[in-house]
């Protein structure tokens, strides 16, 4: 049987990348299908977070681990990076402290982001947003490129492996179980915003601006709030992912992987539908797993690279999509915040006495 | 006589007229549709690639291959309006959709443009990425010819532009479905044909500017897209509904970011030069801020009564 070894590791991979996906996406569900940002520049958060988990860890370890201090973070960074995962591999409890702390610092570091991206996005219309959030995304790749102090620019660094004792073939399966774990979460979370009142105003600022206004909801508070949370929620995406992968190179974070395909995502399930966001990650997710995988195979069938496999895939479903079906696979119901049935009881129970 | 010019300014009026060129574009394409176009910048990559195939496969001079690449990017842009913004305007899709479409469109691009990459250097063995058409340009005194051209041509299509709009029968029925689609349609205005040349336009002076675009800088497919910011800022500088403002805003922003980073470089260091994008973003964030409706809406007659107070 070939299938156990090879069918495990593809398993934990789409587990571990939908994980992934499904923080990301849903917090651009949440920007995009609830309040109406249409966020293009997804990929500042995401990338943000992973820089913070390639700068952050190895540089409070090195003091910790007792690493040479002679020695220069980015230059020497594998030989700093396997000290402090032999240091780590010794001490779970600094190791769980680590990854949370650096969750922690990414999420705050999100919020900062989102709020500074607030700042136009109160102001301006669709359109206009669209290009200025691009554009800031653009900007922190550049950064990411080109500053060699932050993450090492495009060589990248290693980030230390804060599951380093869990013992070595069953790394990837804890890892993924943890980034399924906070996906998890996350979801919570975020359904119950949704249901909660300010959920409700999110969809009436999304529907009507005007007559929410009228109201005296404060639209800029409420678009604030949700950038600055949902901009947490995209960085502990990017974070977990460079401690996924254990390490960081500013390639990986470009505007196809972490912005574009997010929305063919949350597209294709339904936006303002959680649980469609979710039948959409893990469908597209699979897809690529599956091409990245059987690249060997695919490489000799096709005339070209099989990266423009992913782009073809990419653009046609989107219009596909957009033609055929652009409420989803799974469209947007009315939210069921009260039970209904008591609801129902009481107003025939007052209807006729 | 050939005047002389300093080798940054001469950088600085071929990017800006280039500039220039793709943001009439973009403009042209908002003004119709009111979608900013996200696929704009791998239109002129399509002309970069005009451009190797006339001097690598042709033998010709890149100056002849004007009209291919015109109609070439005229032609895919004429795709992404009749085969997916038109039927997903009469589905009334919002304009979030719609951009989102048009990035569907720039991925197929994107990836047709690296599958022909790779098929030139697979079959017929030419440098396709990365590469230098440079030497392929005539020079005239040294100096390469499409320090003259680049502006000349954009010099000669705003004109072309002006005469279109104001003078002929058919721009001013333009203009008409741009401020009014409803009530054009009910004079009896073909608004459909008044998109379909706009796109037609818009993609080919794409076209024209991404072959002019090789003779000076590194091809490479993704061209497009790294230059993609830098349209949209000199668009927003210009206000996205004026043709004449997008003219504006090229030249400022093409200007700020070439002469920006050299004085930047010159001040505090050459690591300062791989941030050149950081400028049109600046410059489109404080066009946002201060003049939202970008340089054409300014009322320069107020002003100048301003001034004379």
């Amino acid at each position: 049987m070939v299938l156990p070894q090879e069918a495990l590791i593809l398993l934990t991979s789409i587990l571990a990348w939908f994980g992934l996906y499904l923080i990301v996406n849903l917090s651009l569900n949440l920007e995009f299908g609830y309040t109406g940002i249409p966020n293009f520049g997804k990929l500042l958060v995401v990338a943000a977070g992973a820089y913070v988990a390639g700068y952050l860890p190895g540089r409070i370890m090195f003091n910790l681990a007792n690493v040479d201090p002679s020695l220069d973070y980015i230059a020497d960074n594998a030989v700093i990076v396997t000290q402090i995962n032999n240091f780590l591999n010794q001490n779970p409890h600094i190791s769980l402290s680590l990854l949370f702390l650096t969750l922690i610092v990414a999420a705050g570091i999100g919020a900062g982001l989102g709020f500074i991206a607030s700042y136009p996005a109160i102001r301006l219309r669709e359109e206009y947003l669209a290009m200025t959030l691009l554009a800031m995304a653009e900007v922190i790749r550049v950064i990411g490129y080109n500053y060699k102090p932050l993450i090492g620019g495009t060589l990248g660094v290693q980030v230390p492996d804060t599951l380093a004792f869990v013992p070595g073939e069953l790394r990837f399966t804890i890892m993924s179980l943890v980034i399924l774990a906070i996906a998890g979460f996350i979801f919570l979370y975020v359904e119950r915003l949704v249901r909660s009142p300010l959920g409700r105003v999110l969809r009436a600022v999304r529907d009507s601006e005007a007559a929410a206004e009228t109201l005296g909801k404060d639209i800029v508070r409420i678009r604030t709030k949700i950038l600055v949370v949902s901009s947490a929620i995209g960085a502990v995406g990017g974070a977990m992912h460079a401690l996924y992968t254990s390490g960081v190179i500013s390639l990986t974070y470009d505007r196809v992987s972490w912005t574009f395909w997010p929305w063919v995502m949350v597209l294709m399930g339904g936006m303002a539908n959680n649980v469609g966001v979710m039948l959409g990650t893990l469908i597209f997710v699979a897809l690529r797993q599956l091409i990245t995988f059987y690249k060997g195979v695919l490489e000799p069938i096709l005339p070209f690279n099989v990266i423009w496999l992913d782009y073809i895939l990419l653009g046609s479903t989107l219009i596909i999509i957009l033609m055929y079906r652009p409420e989803g696979v799974l469209p947007e119901k009315a939210t069921r915040t009260l039970d209904f049935r008591k609801l129902w009881a009481r107003l025939n129970g007052r209807r006729s006495p | 006589m050939v005047l002389v010019f300093p080798p940054i300014i001469r950088e600085a009026i071929i990017f800006s007229s280039l500039l220039t060129l793709l943001s009439i574009g973009l403009t042209l394409g908002y003004m119709t549709t009111r979608v900013p176009n996200f696929a704009h910048g791998s239109f002129a990559t399509i002309g970069v690639y005009v451009s190797l195939v006339a001097v690598r496969l042709v033998n010709v001079s890149p100056y002849l291959f004007l009209p291919v690449a015109f109609l070439v990017s005229g032609f895919v842009a004429l795709l992404l309006y009749k085969a997916i913004l038109k039927p997903l305007m009469r589905r009334g899709a919002s304009t979030i959709l719609l951009m989102v479409a048009t990035i569907a469109f720039d991925m197929l691009l994107i990836a047709s443009l690296n599958i022909f990459a790779d098929y030139l250097s697979r079959a017929h063995r030419i440098t396709s990425r990365y590469f230098s058409l440079k030497a392929a340009d005539i020079r005239i005194e040294g100096i390469p010819l499409v320090f003259y051209v680049a502006p000349i041509v954009a010099a000669a299509l705003i004109l072309t532009f002006y005469i279109l709009l104001t003078k002929t029968k058919f721009g001013i029925a333009m203009r008409a479905t741009i401020e009014n689609p409803a009530l054009a349609g009910v004079v009896g205005i073909n608004i459909d044909l008044v998109y379909t040349v706009s796109w037609i336009l818009a993609g080919g002076l794409a076209g024209i500017a991404g072959l002019l675009m090789s003779l000076w800088f590194v091809g490479n497919p993704d061209l497009g897209t790294l230059i993609l910011v830098s349209i949209f800022s000199a668009s927003i500088v210009g206000g996205l509904l004026n043709i004449y403002g997008a003219i504006l805003g090229g030249f400022l922003v093409g200007f700020a970011e070439v002469i920006g980073t050299s004085r930047l470089a010159s001040l505090l260091g050459v690591w300062i030069i791989p941030y050149r994008p950081v400028i049109p973003l600046l410059i489109m964030v404080i066009a946002l801020l201060t003049i939202p409706g970008g340089l054409s809406s300014i009322r320069w007659s107020s002003i100048a009564k301003l001034w004379r107070r």
